[in-house]
């Protein structure tokens, strides 16, 4: 390990290291990326991806170290892996037995033209990889279960049904994981913060039955997927670096038609 | 008993997104719901006077009842 310190040491002369030099370094000591920069983090050295995060050094390495799922990988879901691996959260389970469809193609990130056919997971951790190397992103291609919650620390909800979203709650609820959520229709969104204590889910969806097979898909325009989205990561963030948000107490509804946000208390 | 009545999102499509009106003693949420032609299965959260409540709740004069539609889509 002194070895490696060194070499970053060496490496990172103005306090920040390249991710050529941190790949040498992966090569040469048989480390992964992630080892490296999280190696660096630790000596306060910052990996130039993630500079102007504007964070310090100890709290880009919560977020290396914190663990998400993502459960639905379709518009909010891969638009929230997207934003997570840019802040450089280090491990993300995506969870989603969907394949992409032309359909998606008006809102969600991972969906293009050659990805149509393809599981959304798997699409989304190749794109990832590509953005984010030193992070480590796993792909599951079936419903959720329990158990994709188990080692993980928040779970945000990417789902497209009410009834899903309470039997995630129900999981959340008993494991104690925040549930950050989101939803989306049209021009219109909603974010929040789902915890044991304030059943938000059960709130927004009072006449759902647990897995129950609901509503025909809605329709949803990009920039409301795209900002629910935002919220949803930015809230990730906040939660695994302790700053307090107004969404700890408090519901969001979004109108991108009157440009109308408002705080309704959970 | 005159209520106001508040609706959010694409319940204010086709009308209004704030208005007053006359109710008879012992209407419930619901009734309100079913008069302005929105489906109950459409409603999510319901508050009276800030305070969350369900469609079977009574509402009283002066009360300001607000009516969120479910928004389910990801």
């Amino acid at each position: 390990m002194n070895r490696l310190h060194d070499f970053i040491r060496q490496r990172a002369a103005s306090g920040n290291i390249s991710l050529a030099d941190a790949g040498e370094a992966a090569t040469a000591f048989h480390r992964s990326l992630m080892e490296v920069e999280e190696q660096a983090l630790l000596l306060d050295i910052m990996p130039l991806r993630y500079l102007r995060n504007g964070l310090r050094c100890r709290e880009q390495l919560r977020l290396l170290q914190a663990r998400v799922a993502v459960i639905g990988c379709g518009g909010l879901g891969g638009s929230v892996a997207a934003l997570l691996a840019r802040l450089g959260i280090g491990r993300l389970r995506l969870v989603d037995p969907d394949r992409f469809e032309e359909h998606n193609l008006n809102r969600q990130q991972f969906a293009t033209v050659d990805s149509l056919g393809r599981p959304k997971t798997e699409t989304a951790r190749t794109a990832i990889r590509s953005i984010n190397p030193a992070i480590e992103v796993e792909a599951i291609v079936r419903p959720f279960a329990e158990a994709d919650i188990e080692a993980i620390d928040i779970v945000v909800d990417g789902l497209d049904d009410g009834g899903k979203r309470l039997e995630l709650a129900a999981y959340c609820n008993k494991l104690a994981r925040p549930l950050v959520h989101g939803a989306v229709r049209e021009w219109h969104g909603q974010a929040g913060i789902a915890t044991a204590r304030n059943r938000l889910l059960a709130s927004l969806y009072p006449n759902v039955g647990q897995g129950s097979d609901s509503k025909p898909p809605m329709n949803v325009v990009a920039p409301t997927v795209t900002l629910i989205a935002a919220i949803q990561a930015a809230e990730t963030c906040k939660l695994i670096l302790g700053i307090d948000s107004p969404l700890a107490r408090s519901w969001m509804l979004c109108n991108l038609l009157d440009n109308v946000f408002e705080h309704i208390p959970a | 008993m005159q209520v106001t009545v508040k609706l959010f999102a694409f319940f204010r499509d086709g009308r209004f997104k704030e208005e007053g009106g006359e109710y008879p003693a012992g209407t419930v949420v619901g009734d309100i719901v079913d008069g302005l032609g929105i489906g109950r299965d459409e409603v999510g959260v319901v508050m009276i006077n800030s305070l969350q409540h369900s469609l079977q709740s009574p509402i009283a004069d002066g009360d300001i009842v607000a009516i969120f539609p479910v928004i389910g889509g990801g």
